[in-house]
C-alpha cells in the first residue's frame, strides 16, 4: 500500500501544480498590475511601465509556456523571483519553512506532553473530577480560536505577569506564547482521543484479567491501556503537522513570527505569485508525505493494521 | 475575560511617558505599522520605510506645509526652465565611508529614473542627471517642472553610496547617509540600526533601533504595554483609551492626508445629472459617519483637502439636508413612484470602508435613494471603474504622492485626460486651472490653486468627500517623538529613550 502511495506522489504534486499555477489566473488576478500595486500603493494604471514590467517578468507570454517555463524552473529547483522582492523565492521560502517546522513540532511535542498524560488520568475514573477537569478544558481548546487565545495568553504571561515577550523570533523565549497558542487545539484533541481510546481498552477482558491478577493499577493504565491510544494520537499527529506547517497564520501574525504562515499571508497579500506558488506546491508536498509518514508510523504500532494492510 | 486582563494588565504598567532624563546610548524599540512588502526596494514604498528610520536621506526635505528646505544639497537654483542646480553639502560621509559626491547623486538618481516602472513622484519627468563641478549637480526634465526641488525630497529620490549599485537591486545595508545605519534586515520581519557616528547633522542620542514589523494592531498595542517595545504605530482606536494622558504613555493622533470619497460616475446616468449629485450630496450627514460609524477614528471632511494639509479646509463639514436632498431628487424627476436605485461599491482592503458603505446606503435611503451595496476587490473593480461601468463607488485615497503637492492628484484625478479620473469628471475651467501649476514655482501661489480647484470641485458635486483619516502613535519612556503625518520621518539624532 506504501508503494502503491509512493508511485502516485509524482501525480499527486502534478495536478496541484497545474491547479497552483491556474487557480490566481482564473481568479482574474492581473499580474502585471499586482507586481505594480505590490511595490508601490495607489498607483495609477501606466500602460508603458505595466508593458515593461510584463515584459521582465515574461508576463507577456502565452498562459501555456508560462506554465511550462515555470513546472520546469521547479523540476529543476529554480523556484524563481519573487515579484515583490525581486529576489530568489527558495532562500525565502526555506529560511520560513525552518521557522514553521520548529514551532509545529514544539507546538506538537508541547500537546503531547500536556493531553497524552490528560486523556490517560481522565481515564482512570471516567465522571471523576479529573475526568470533567479534562472534558471541559479540552472542549475551550477544542472550541476557541487562535485570535482570541493569542492576546489572552499575551496578556496573561507578557502584560499582567511580565514573564515572557509578546511578540517576535528568535529567542526560546519568543517561542514559548506562540507555540503554546498552537499546541491548544491538538492537545485537546490528543487528551479528548487519549481519553476515550484508554477507557475502551480498560475495559477489554485483557485488561480486568491483567487486574485480576494482581498487576499494579499504573502498570495496567500504562501497559495496557495508553500504549494502544498512542497509536491513534501518532497517526493523528502526522496530519497536524502539516496543518500547523503552513496554517499557522493567525499566530505568525499576532506574534510577529516570520514562519511559513506569515510568508504566505504575505504573499497573497501582495499577490506574490511565484511566492504563492512555491509556497502552496511547498505545502501540498508536505501534506502528502506528512500523511504517508503518519501511515507508516500507525502500521508500526498496530499489528491489527499491519495485517489489514497486508492482505 | 480579555477585558478583566487588560484592566489587571493596566494596573501593572504605567509611569515614565513623554519627559525624564535621556539615557545615552539608548536603544528604541519599535512596533511598526507597515511590513517592508519589496525587499527594501529604493523605487517602491519600502523607501519609506527606511527613511522613517533615519538610514537614508534624499537631496531636500519637506516639511507638511509644503516647503522645501535643505538636506544633501545646501542649496538650489532653476538655471532654465528644464533644468536645475544643486549644491551639495560639504563633509557628507555614506555609512561606507565614502564621501558624497555628484558622481554618486547622478548615479543614484539614474538608477531610480531608469527602473520598468518608475516611482509615483519621479514618472514621466524624463530625469536626467549630470555632474556640475566638484561639489554639485545639474538635473533636467523633460518638461518644465517647478515643483523639482520638492519632489528631490522624495524617500524614492534617496542618495545611496556607489557601493550600492554595484549589481541587481540597489542594496540599501550600510549604504544610506542618515543618523542612522542599516546593519541587518530580517525577511519582513525585524530591521537593526545602529548610530552612525560620522552623521554630518550631529551625534544621534541613540545608539540602536530595532523595528518589528507587526501586522497585527492588537498585538503592536500590546506588545508596547508589555513593555516589549517603546512606539508603537497605528493603534487600533478601541485601545487608544487605555494610552490616553495620565496612563504613562504619550499618544499622539494627527489628521493623514487621506479622504475617504464616495465617488459618482459622470459619464452615465443617474449621475451625469449635477441635481442627482447634490442630493447625495446633501443627504449625507459627515460628521456621523466619523463621530458615530468609525467611532472617531476620522474627522469630517468638507472638501478634498483636510487639516493633514496647509491648504486643507480646517472648518465643520456641512450639515446635512436630507429634504433638500429629496426635493433636488423630485425636481430630477424621481420620487416614491420612481425610486433612484444604484449600485454601490467599495472593497475591504481597508476596514473603514464597509462600514462607511453600510452608513451611507442608510442615509441615502432616508432622501429616497435605494443603493444596493456591493463589496468586492480592489484589482478586479478598478478596471470597471476606470471605464465608467459603475454607479458609486467608496473609495480611500492618498491626495498627496510622496511630496507635500497635490498638484499631481488634480491632474490624475480630476482632469479631463486624468489616468485615474473615476468620477469622469470634465470641466474645462478646471483643466485650465490646473494647467497654471506647470508654470507656478511659488509655494503659497500653488497652494491658491488647490485650494480654488477643491473649491471647484464642490461646487460641481466631483465626487462627496466623507472623512479624512487619522494616523496614531504611542511611546513610552521616549522623548523628541513626532508623528510625522507624511510617514517620512520617525528617527531623528535628537530621538532618545528614558530611563
Amino acid at each position: 500500500m506504501i508503494t502503491r502511495r509512493l508511485v502516485a506522489l509524482p501525480a499527486v504534486v502534478l495536478a496541484a501544480s497545474v491547479l497552483i499555477f491556474l487557480l490566481p489566473r482564473l481568479a482574474g488576478v492581473d499580474a502585471v498590475r499586482a507586481v505594480l500595486r505590490s511595490r508601490v500603493a495607489e498607483a495609477e494604471p501606466d500602460p508603458m511601465a505595466a508593458a515593461r514590467v510584463a515584459a521582465e517578468l515574461g508576463l507577456d507570454r502565452p498562459l501555456p509556456e508560462q506554465f511550462l517555463r515555470w513546472f520546469w524552473h521547479v523540476l529543476t529547483g529554480d523556484l524563481g523571483l519573487s515579484y515583490a522582492t525581486r529576489t530568489p523565492v527558495a532562500p525565502q521560502l526555506a529560511s520560513a519553512l525552518g521557522v514553521s517546522a520548529v514551532l509545529a513540532v514544539l507546538a506538537l511535542v508541547l500537546a503531547a506532553v500536556i493531553g497524552i498524560p490528560a486523556g490517560v488520568h481522565a481515564a482512570r475514573r471516567p465522571r471523576g473530577l479529573v475526568d470533567r477537569i479534562v472534558t471541559v478544558t479540552s472542549v475551550l481548546g477544542v472550541a476557541v480560536p487562535e485570535f482570541i487565545l493569542a492576546p489572552v495568553l499575551v496578556l496573561l504571561l507578557a502584560v499582567a505577569i511580565p514573564l515572557l515577550p509578546a511578540l517576535g523570533w528568535g529567542s526560546p523565549a519568543q517561542a514559548v506564547l506562540p507555540a503554546l497558542t498552537l499546541a491548544a487545539f491538538p492537545a485537546a484533541l490528543a487528551a479528548q482521543l487519549t481519553r476515550a481510546e484508554t477507557a475502551d481498552v480498560l475495559s477489554r477482558p485483557h485488561v480486568v484479567l491483567a487486574r485480576a491478577k494482581g498487576l499494579a493499577a499504573g502498570a495496567v493504565l500504562w501497559r495496557h491501556g495508553a500504549r494502544l491510544a498512542l497509536t491513534a494520537v501518532a497517526s493523528l499527529s502526522g496530519l497536524f503537522f502539516a496543518g500547523l506547517l503552513s496554517g499557522a497564520v493567525v499566530v505568525e501574525v499576532v506574534f510577529a513570527v516570520p514562519g511559513l504562515g506569515r510568508l504566505l499571508y504575505d504573499a497573497v497579500i501582495g499577490q506574490d505569485l511565484p511566492m504563492v506558488q512555491a509556497g502552496l506546491l511547498a505545502v501540498v508536498v508536505i501534506a502528502v508525505l506528512a500523511a504517508l509518514a503518519a501511515e507508516m508510523l500507525q502500521l508500526a504500532l498496530d499489528p491489527v493494521a499491519r495485517a489489514a494492510a497486508q492482505r | 475575560m480579555i477585558a478583566v486582563l487588560a484592566l489587571l494588565a493596566a494596573c501593572g504598567r504605567g509611569g515614565g511617558g513623554e519627559g525624564g532624563t535621556p539615557v545615552p546610548d539608548g536603544e528604541l524599540r519599535i512596533a511598526a505599522q507597515f511590513s517592508p512588502r519589496s525587499g527594501y526596494a529604493i523605487d517602491t514604498d519600502d523607501a519609506y520605510i527606511l527613511t522613517q528610520l533615519g538610514a537614508t536621506e534624499a537631496l531636500t526635505a519637506a516639511s507638511a506645509d509644503g516647503q522645501v528646505r535643505p538636506a544633501l544639497a545646501e542649496s538650489w537654483s532653476q538655471i532654465d526652465p528644464l533644468t536645475w542646480r544643486f549644491v551639495l553639502r560639504s563633509g557628507v560621509t555614506f555609512h561606507d565611508g565614502t564621501p558624497l559626491t555628484p558622481a554618486a547623486v547622478v548615479t543614484a538618481l539614474g538608477y531610480v529614473a531608469g527602473v520598468a516602472a518608475p516611482p509615483r513622484a519621479l514618472r514621466g519627468l524624463g530625469l536626467a542627471a549630470v555632474e556640475d563641478g566638484a561639489d554639485a549637480v545639474r538635473i533636467a526634465t523633460a518638461h518644465p517642472d517647478p515643483i523639482l526641488p520638492l519632489r528631490m525630497s522624495s524617500p524614492n529620490a534617496v542618495i545611496l553610496a556607489p557601493s550600492a549599485y554595484a549589481g541587481g537591486a540597489p542594496s540599501v545595508i550600510g549604504t544610506g547617509t542618515g543618523p542612522m545605519r542599516l546593519t541587518a534586515v530580517e525577511g519582513t520581519q525585524q530591521a537593526v540600526l545602529e548610530r552612525f557616528d560620522g552623521y554630518w547633522g550631529g551625534r544621534p542620542a541613540l545608539a540602536r533601533v530595532s523595528a518589528t514589523f507587526v501586522d497585527d494592531p492588537s498585538a503592536r498595542a500590546l506588545a508596547l504595554r508589555a513593555g516589549d517595545v517603546d512606539i508603537a504605530q497605528g493603534l487600533p482606536e478601541s485601545t487608544l483609551l487605555e494610552f490616553s494622558a495620565g496612563s504613562g504613555f504619550d499618544d499622539q493622533t494627527v489628521a493623514a492626508p487621506r479622504t475617504v470619497s464616495l465617488l459618482m460616475n459622470q459619464s452615465a446616468a443617474p449621475f451625469d445629472d449635477a441635481r442627482i449629485r447634490q442630493a447625495v450630496t446633501r443627504a449625507v450627514d459627515r460628521t456621523a459617519l466619523a463621530e458615530q460609524a468609525l467611532a472617531g477614528s476620522a474627522v469630517p471632511a468638507s472638501e478634498l483637502f483636510g487639516p493633514a494639509v496647509a491648504w486643507g479646509a480646517q472648518g465643520p463639514a456641512p450639515a446635512p439636508d436630507v429634504a433638500g436632498a429629496r426635493a433636488l431628487l423630485t425636481e430630477a424627476g424621481h420620487g416614491p413612484d420612481n425610486p433612484l436605485r444604484v449600485r454601490l461599491w467599495t472593497y475591504q482592503n481597508r476596514p473603514e470602508l464597509p462600514t462607511l458603505a453600510t452608513a451611507v446606503q442608510a442615509m441615502l435611503r432616508e432622501a429616497g435613494i435605494d443603493a444596493e451595496i456591493q463589496i468586492g476587490e480592489y484589482g478586479t473593480q478598478e478596471p470597471e471603474v476606470l471605464a465608467g461601468r459603475y454607479d458609486m463607488f467608496l473609495l480611500s485615497r492618498s491626495y498627496l504622492t510622496d511630496v507635500p503637492d497635490a498638484g499631481a492628484t488634480l491632474r490624475s484625478d480630476y482632469t479631463c485626460d486624468g489616468s485615474y479620473n473615476i468620477n469622469h469628471y470634465c470641466s474645462a475651467a478646471f483643466d485650465s486651472l490646473v494647467g497654471t501649476l506647470d508654470t507656478t514655482t511659488d509655494v503659497a501661489a500653488r497652494q491658491d490653486v488647490f485650494r480654488a480647484a477643491a473649491s471647484m470641485l464642490v461646487d460641481d458635486a466631483v465626487g462627496v468627500p466623507l472623512v479624512h483619516s487619522l494616523e496614531n502613535g504611542v511611546s513610552h519612556n521616549v522623548v523628541g517623538y513626532t508623528l510625522d503625518p507624511m510617514t517620512k520621518q520617525l528617527v531623528t539624532p535628537q530621538l532618545a529613550v528614558t530611563g
